[in-house]
């Protein structure tokens, strides 16, 4: 660098020394950066409300390529509980994408959770904590955390409630959302069976005079066994997606886990 | 002290017109009054005792550490001021990690008393602060083979050209005194505190430079001293705490670690029965103190 | 002139105007890995009924070549835990290096509790992920080994990425396509663990590192072996011998040069 200076400049208007011209005895063009900062974990996340429950469930397989790291690593979390138990949380949380920024996702939102419950001396409401959450992933718009997140739990009114996110935070409060691998694969079933998309009243007429059946909130044994479906069809279908499903069910009695194999090919 | 009151003594980093910086002796005074701390060089080891005087019932015993660790192969202990000696602590700490990120190795002994001395004697020249109100004693072990540097994953060339010299021998147990001037020496053994003129003169019966106390006798010893240094303060009651350090081949392998329950009770019940005796003899008449070096 | 030392050597304003200070680039741009250098190969693990046994071969590969022959890549952590290192062997060397100063900075107090694997392996997957964030990647993959918490046996991974997992068994790099299938045949479920023997455990890491060594071109047949178990510790080997090789089969390769009986 020093040589680049000592070079004896004459005239103010006419340097010795250009930039365009310094030779360079580098390869042309730009040289591509070595290391990617994301990869992928695979698997899928699933949530479903009912009127006074809320649902997260998500398949435990990791994946690296081809490769299976583990067959169980959760991708669903309980926020703003007890460090080792998860006691008395009362929000879950899912993260699917690159698992990494999914921990740290979890690590960052819980804190803050529990910080509001020591700061203020009630628990947060999952309205805010959704706000909060999209926050965070909006905070970090321009190196994002690379997952799909799903939060989940019981809003002011003791309604189910289910908020799903992109990677940079943008957020709506939704009635069911699939997210993940096999997103693609679980999403139009729910339409289907949870919304009753393209569902009609049979005899109620022809073309546009048929009438959709209308909507209705569904009682939680038949949304876990909706989720049960969804997985097994979903592990069938897509080599990510298997091994383990982990299901939160969150009501007014408080959180409660449960676990069902999935096929581990 | 026929200065005192001519105003020397009020400013740091003053001298008196006969060459005395007065702030430096008051901190002494400081350290006079603290719990006495020994350090005994022994052959294989070096072993760091201190009286902890208890100043009150309410404190757990065996909480409140005097003795710290700064690296694997190092303690300090001292006496004085706690809060300054916990920052001389913590300095000691910086430097041997300092040392360890330029070096790849734990620091020499020397150096890391050199360092401390260094910084201490800083506190001696400047105005606007006040010199260290302890005296430290910093023993450790330096490794007596030729050690990998930290991060090494190979053994290197077993023969040849950087290959190792079987037998060859450095390092030992290290023992140094830093004092508030910031002036340090090396000892065979050490004391400060208010018990040290007794317990000097208890090391000084010991022989230690003929290099013939095992370190298992020093721990006894030490314990011994800090029990006899204690009977001119009998009144308080105190804790004993001790921590030794041994080659790698030794009883602590090289680190600085306390010394195991077990072996503390003994030694201090042998402190004990040794008191009882030397009572029954009735020759130790109490030591005047005498003219500090 | 000028009497400021600053402005000594440069070419004076009045004859050549202000000096575009824009040109003194007074540092070059920061540059991160892009890639490893000096490589280590696969790192193996298995849980078993009382503790884990780990092991990595003895190579540290530049490229193609196999550069050192003699390089330790378990490395011990206070005696209780430890962690295999594949991949850059620098970063790995760093590692041990901030590995060996928490060592020092947790030995400052002596308050009898001391950190587990688990503990271990959190720290490390902080550092992985904070580094990675930086796009300044430690090139490694470990596997952490030990006792968690209530002394029960502890086995996880992280990569440069900070990815984490855990996994009875676990194989990093090349290991993770060739052995681990065969692990999984020993271990395939967590609750198996419990019925799994110190000796099959290692029977069945030693069977793994001579598959390994068959058709990895970047391993060796001098490996390091550890256990740790609640009782024993940790016990280290550091200069095994790949034992039982069999070459038998290369006899019936064809091609490359050999294409009728011999």
């Amino acid at each position: 660098m020093a040589s680049l200076f000592s070079s004896n400049p004459t005239l103010a208007s006419n340097p010795s020394y250009l930039f365009s011209q310094a030779p360079h005895n580098l390869a042309a063009g730009n040289k591509e950066h070595g290391f990617y900062p994301y990869t992928d974990n695979g698997g899928s996340t699933l949530g479903i409300t009912g009127n006074d429950f809320a649902i997260i469930a998500g398949d435990t397989r990791s994946t690296s390529g081809y490769s299976i790291n583990t067959r169980y690593s959760p991708k669903v979390f309980r926020i703003g509980g007890d460090d080792e138990t998860g006691e008395g949380a009362h929000i879950i949380l899912s993260v699917v994408g690159y698992a990494a920024d999914g921990t740290a996702l979890k690590e960052r939102l819980n804190a803050i959770v529990k910080m509001y419950k020591y700061q203020h001396g009630k628990k947060m409401t999952v309205k805010a904590c959704a706000q909060r959450l999209a926050t965070i992933l909006y905070g970090k718009r321009f190196f994002p955390y690379y997952v799909t997140a799903i939060l989940g739990g019981l809003d002011e009114d003791g309604k189910g409630a289910l908020y799903s996110y992109d990677p940079v935070g943008s957020y709506e409060r939704e009635q069911c959302r699939a997210a993940g691998a096999a997103a693609s694969l679980i999403m139009p079933f729910l339409d289907n069976q949870v919304n009753f998309k393209n569902q009609y009243l049979p005899g109620t007429g022809v073309g546009h005079d048929l009438q959709a059946r209308q909507t209705e909130p569904l009682p939680l044994h038949e949304v876990e066994q909706l989720v049960r479906d969804a997985f097994t069809s979903a592990t069938e279908r897509h080599i990510e997606v298997g091994d383990g499903l982990q299901m939160f069910v969150v009501t007014k009695g408080g959180i409660e886990e449960k676990y069902f194999p999935l096929k581990r090919d | 002290m026929t200065s005192i009151g001519t105003g020397y003594d009020l400013q740091n980093s003053v001298f008196s017109p006969d060459g005395r910086n007065f702030q430096v002796e008051y901190a002494v005074k400081a350290v006079e009054n603290g719990g006495t701390c020994v350090g005994i060089r022994c052959k294989d080891g070096v072993v760091l005792a201190v009286e902890k005087i208890i100043t009150s019932k309410l404190l757990k015993p065996g909480a409140n550490k005097k003795i710290a660790t700064v690296d694997r192969n190092v303690g300090i202990v001292s006496s004085g001021l706690i809060p300054d000696g916990r920052h001389f602590v913590s300095r000691a700490r910086d430097e041997a990690a300092s040392w360890r990120s330029t070096y790849k190795a734990p620091i020499p002994l020397a150096a890391l008393a050199g360092r401390l001395g260094g910084y201490v004697q800083a506190y001696t020249l400047y105005s606007s602060v006040r010199p260290f109100g302890v005296t430290a004693i910093v023993g450790g072990w330096d490794s007596a083979g030729a050690l990998g540097v930290d991060g090494q994953v190979g053994s290197g060339p077993s023969a040849g050209a950087g290959g190792k010299i079987p037998g060859a021998k450095a390092g030992g147990p290290a023992l140094y005194m830093i004092e508030p001037s910031g002036s340090y020496w090396g000892y065979y053994g050490a004391a400060t505190g208010k018990g040290r003129q007794t317990a000097k003169s208890e090391l000084e019966k010991l022989g230690l430079a003929s290099g013939n106390l095992s370190l298992e006798a020093g721990v006894k010893e030490a314990a011994r001293i800090i029990y006899v240094a204690h009977e001119d303060s009998k009144d308080k009651e105190f804790e004993l705490e001790m921590s030794w350090i041994s080659s790698m081949d030794g009883p602590t392998k090289g680190r600085h670690q306390e010394v195991p329950k077990d072996m503390l009770e003994e030694a201090e019940k042998l402190a004990k029965t040794a008191l009882e005796g030397e009572d029954e003899e009735e020759t130790t008449a109490p030591e005047g103190e005498t003219m500090e070096e | 002139m000028n009497h400021l030392p600053q402005a000594w050597g440069r070419p004076r304003d009045d004859v050549y105007g202000p000096y575009d200070a824009s040109y003194l680039q007074s540092r070059l741009p920061q540059t991160h890995t892009q890639s490893p250098i000096v490589t280590g190969t696969s790192v193996l693990a298995v849980k078993f009924k009382d503790g884990v046994v780990i092991a990595a071969d003895n190579l540290a590969s530049y490229g193609s070549l196999a550069r050192f022959t003699d390089v330790k890549r378990l490395r011990p952590f206070n005696s209780k835990s430890i962690v295999g290192i594949g991949g850059d062997v620098s970063d790995m060397q760093y590692l041990d290096r901030l590995l060996n100063s928490l060592d020092v900075t947790e030995n400052y107090s002596s308050t009898g509790h001391s950190l587990n694997a688990k503990n271990l392996h959190t720290y490390l997957s902080k550092v992985m992920y904070k580094r990675r964030s930086d796009i300044n990647p430690l090139w490694n993959q470990m596997l952490v080994a030990g006792l968690d918490g209530n002394d029960e046996p502890f086995l996880s991974s992280v990569d440069l990425l900070g990815t984490t997992f855990s996994s009875p068994t676990l194989a990093t790099g090349f290991g993770a396509h060739l052995a681990q299938p065969l692990l999984r045949k020993v271990a395939d479920d967590e609750s198996k663990v419990a019925d799994i023997t110190r000796e099959r455990a290692v029977e069945a890491v030693k069977e793994c590192m001579k598959v390994l060594f068959y058709r990895d071109a970047r391993s060796l047949d001098r490996y390091s072996i550890a256990v740790v178990t609640k009782e024993g510790g940790l016990e280290l080997k550091e200069d095994e011998q790949l034992e039982g090789q069999s070459w038998a089969f290369a006899e019936t390769i064809r091609g490359y040069g050999r294409t009728q009986e011999a």
